[in-house]
């Protein structure tokens, strides 16, 4: 995040001389360097498959039949165009609202807990709510199903609404397209709750509690000291965070679609990395599942910047 | 200090160039990561004991270690399996197992295929022949030789021209040792039938005194499961389910493939045949007549809801509960389910299978076993020792590993009487209901896809206890005894029709759709499309059904459907000219 170490200022200095002043730095940034181009730059080479048909038996890239723009053209266009744009629009659907809500709940969590002045009670709260971050996708999916089917298979859901009257027949929840973006952000919310309030209670042990003082003596409440010192000192962690994860949004997440998506509800469930593997893995058509790679990188770094820009105007935190 | 600095970094710096280059050289022998520690010089020291098949033979004193990789539905074996033991006692074998369920395999298979790296013997049901195309298997033409693979080249001599595959380079080659319904000798077998049927409950059929089961309709069926269900609320204290869909990602089959049934036709996947033209039958007459009649028993409370949100382990231990009255499957999609329900004693909660039909069509659920072609073991490109690993395969279908496999151990899992039949005690064959016990004492998963001698042994034994007639009777529970008595058969296939010679083409469902191409993509959306709208329409308001049919046909139209009817007949086509 914050490589970018200047020169003190002072007399102007030739490059080589910036160079030769920082020559430890620059030794020691380059196994990264050399890292980061192995493993995030030479794979790009593989792009090509996007405007080849790609066979596997024939291992190397170079020996592949070169079609152009095919795959493109396959991908946005006719049947699978529509279904290209619709699983578009399900994954940012799906991302924002886990992204919105995700933000919204860790602050206010890391809030309330940083508020808490039971040492050993506020410790217990952030270990069980943190906890279910080290559970796999499909352990939470499975408790998910469970929870959401019918009462006879054990849905507690439908069992509690049932028993408080507040429906008659039970709902099936995994079998309604309009509640599944609800139940992936839901998942979400529940899974990675805790873990995300550990960023931000970090920051705010970083507030110099003098302000916090100071405050009291202007006879600052409870919630004006939330409000006017807790927040605006964490605010530069916000808005990095943010930044960051609009570079996310084309990654709803992989699992819980593929383990609760069913035909009923693939209207709003279906996603580009569901598409990929369906198309790309299992019909082992490669270049399709290439030509969808590319564009979500495309749109993702589109996205940073685009949000890094905005932050930048609106004179706040820049990531770049 | 600075010096030290600029040495550490030095060294970083040539450590990852040796990591690109060792990373690079690494993709080709996979083998060697996985512990294949055979002795490259031990097929040359033992030459004299490789004498009779040409090939090195297995023995404790060169112990190999095999990766084998396997799409079953059953589960690996436990970790003090006897027969492993023996394995490794006899012939200095060790295999390690990577087992996936059918219904993530066609995944697993893709990133394999992209990833280039594979176990030393790939056992697959691989219809699309992707593992051939994809360049992962070797041909085994040069070993199926009579001073090579003897036993193996026994097995597919007869069947050369079905087995052998167009690999995209234009010449045919054996790729895949086929692992079903290669047959020796006598066919006794077909006790155990395992393939479609609308099944029913054995108790519903006892409670409703056993009723003639010949010209079964769809509405017979389901109204011999709505008295039950009126009758019985509730099994074991949970809510009776009356018809339950198994669909999930790999078997969608089992919502699509009915209708060919009830107008009796044979399993031929997705399309139909008749006078030799194959079309698919997912928008026609035949298919909306189903659908719809499930949607009005969905009404009427039959149809289980869940039905096409729950996973194929949920279906399964829905199944086992035994609340379950009537289901369209095959039998071995829901072997585990069965099994369970027998171990657990409940054998008026298995199932039997009916023949429903639309009025004026002949049942054709069973068809002549057709033998697996793409289904078996191959052996991989990755494979360090290609002559142990043939040699392994050669070796388990001899008839002795063959017994051992399917039988067991004489004098522990059978006894020969003096006429040299096989049979087995009545603890012999209770243990054997043991799901347990089996994971200890059989290698089930390794044997669903092995190359198996079907059939007779040239002793005269049926290949497994079950098709070897007295055995399988005295192996059936007393209730299970009465049942088959009730209605006067001997045999679970009995409850099945007399199947017909196949046509020389058939099945269908096996020809393979060249990875990619249009008629593949076609084949897919046409299930995804299945899988979207089907559900839909059966769970829908009465009222509604029209609408979203029409709907479903509609967007039917929109899919290039013709360029995989066109791929099928080309198949059919061929098979004629080059099978006949």
């Amino acid at each position: 995040m914050a490589t970018n170490i200047q020169a003190l200022p002072g007399k102007k200095k030739g490059f080589w001389s910036i160079v030769a002043s920082q020559r430890e730095l620059i030794l020691m940034s380059v196994p990264l360097m050399l890292y980061k181009i192995l493993f995030s730059y030479v794979p790009i080479v593989g792009w090509t498959m996007a405007f080849q048909n790609y066979k596997p038996a024939i291992r190397s890239i170079w020996k592949q039949k070169w079609v152009g723009f095919d795959n493109f053209v396959k991908l946005f266009t006719g049947v699978n165009g529509a279904r290209f744009i619709r699983d578009i629009v399900n994954t940012m659907g799906q991302s924002i609202l886990t992204l919105v809500l995700g933000y919204i709940f860790a602050i206010v969590l890391a809030l309330l807990m940083n508020e808490m002045k039971n040492g050993p009670f506020k410790r217990i709260v952030q270990n069980i709510s943190y906890m279910p971050h080290f559970l796999s996708w499909i352990i939470v999916c499975g408790l998910v199903s469970t929870m959401l089917a019918v009462p006879s298979s054990g849905g507690i859901v439908n069992d509690i609404l049932m028993r408080l009257h507040l429906i008659k027949e039970p709902i099936m929840f995994l079998a309604e397209p309009k509640y599944f973006w609800g139940i992936v952000a839901g998942s979400n919310l529940w899974k990675e709750l805790g873990w995300n309030t550990i960023i931000y209670l970090a920051a705010m042990t970083a507030i110099d509690p003098s302000l916090y003082e100071a405050a009291v003596m202007d006879g600052a409440s409870r919630w004006q000291k939330m409000w006017y010192i807790t927040l605006p000192g964490i605010k530069s962690t916000i808005v990095v965070l943010l930044i960051m994860s609009t570079g996310q949004i084309l990654e709803a997440g992989f699992e819980i679609q593929y383990f609760l998506g069913n035909g009923l509800v693939v209207d709003k469930s279906e996603t580009i990395d569901i598409f990929v593997l369906t198309y790309g893995m299992r019909l082992g058509n490669y270049s399709l599942a290439t030509v969808a790679g590319i564009f979500k990188s495309v749109v993702s770094i589109t996205l940073v910047s685009l949000a890094n820009f905005i932050s930048g105007k609106l004179g706040e935190e820049k990531l770049i | 200090m600075k010096r030290f600095l600029v040495l550490f970094l030095v060294a970083a710096l040539m450590l990852s160039v040796v990591g690109c280059g060792s990373k690079d050289n690494g993709t080709g022998n996979e083998g060697k990561d996985s512990g294949q520690t055979q002795t490259d010089n031990g097929s040359t020291d033992n030459g004299e004991s490789t004498e009779a098949s040409g090939l090195p033979a297995l023995s404790p004193d060169n112990p190999v270690t095999l990766s084998v990789w396997i799409t079953t539905s059953q589960s690996a074996p436990a970790s003090d399996n006897k027969l492993t033991k023996l394995l490794k006692d006899k012939l200095g074998v060790t295999l390690t197992y990577e087992i996936i369920t059918p219904d993530n395999a066609d995944q697993k298979t893709g990133v394999m295929l992209a990833g280039g790296e594979f176990p030393d013997l790939i056992g697959a049901t691989d219809l699309q022949a992707r593992f051939i195309t994809g360049g992962a298997l070797i041909p085994l033409d040069d070993y199926l030789t009579e001073d090579k693979a003897d036993i193996l080249y026994e097995h597919v001599k007869p069947y050369w021209n079905r087995l052998s595959f167009d690999a995209g380079d234009g010449e045919k080659h054996i790729y895949i040792l086929p692992n079903y319904n290669r047959f020796y000798g006598e066919i006794t077998g077909g006790t155990n039938f395992s393939a479609s049927g609308f099944w029913i409950q054995k108790d519903v059929l006892a409670d409703a005194g056993y009723p003639n089961l010949d010209n079964m309709t769809l509405e017979r069926y389901f109204s011999l499961i709505e008295n039950y269900v009126k009758k019985y609320p509730t099994i074991d204290g949970q809510p009776t389910i009356g018809f339950e869909i198994s669909c999930p990602t790999g078997k969608e089959w089992g919502l699509t493939n009915p209708p060919e049934y009830l107008s009796g036709h044979p399993n031929d996947g997705g399309v139909v045949v008749d006078d030799g033209v194959a079309q698919i039958f997912a928008n026609k007459d035949i298919a909306k007549r189903y659908y719809q009649y499930l949607n009005q028993m969905n009404a009427k409370g039959l149809v289980d809801r869940e039905s096409f949100t729950q996973t194929n382990d949920q279906y399964q231990a829905k199944l086992a509960t035994g609340r379950v009255l009537g289901m369209y499957d095959q039998r071995w999609a829901f072997g585990n389910a069965y099994d369970a329900l027998v171990a657990a004693g409940k054998y008026e909660r298995t199932w039997v299978s009916t023949m429903p039909v639309y009025e004026g069509c002949e049942p054709y659920y069973a068809d002549r076993e057709v033998m697996n072609i793409n289904q078996g073991f191959g052996v991989s490109v990755s494979c360090q020792n290609p002559d142990i690993a043939v040699s392994f395969l050669n070796t388990m279908l001899s008839e002795e590993w063959q017994k051992i496999l399917s039988w067991g151990i004489e004098g522990e899992d059978y006894y020969v009487d003096e006429n040299g039949k096989f049979y087995r005690t009545p603890e012999q064959r209770e243990q054997q209901k043991d799901l347990v016990w089996r994971s200890s004492n059989k290698l089930e998963a390794l044997m669903d896809c092995l190359p198996k001698h079907q059939g007779t042994f040239s002793d005269g034994n049926a290949f497994s206890p079950d098709d070897q007639p007295d055995e399988f009777f005295a192996t059936l529970s007393e209730y299970d005894q009465n049942f088959l008595n009730s209605y006067g058969k001997k045999t679970w296939r009995d409850f099945l029709n007399q199947p017909p010679d196949n046509p020389v083409y058939y099945p269908c469902w096996n020809i393979t759709l060249t990875e990619g191409s249009d008629a593949q993509i076609a084949s897919q959306q046409l299930t995804d499309l299945a899988m979207k709208y089907l559900p839909r329409a059966i769970l829908a308001d009465p009222s509604e059904f029209e609408s979203i049919w029409n709907e479903y046909c509609q967007e039917i139209e929109k899919i290039n459907y013709k360029a995989y009817e066109d791929a099928i007949n080309a198949g059919i086509q061929d098979r004629i000219a080059n099978w006949g």
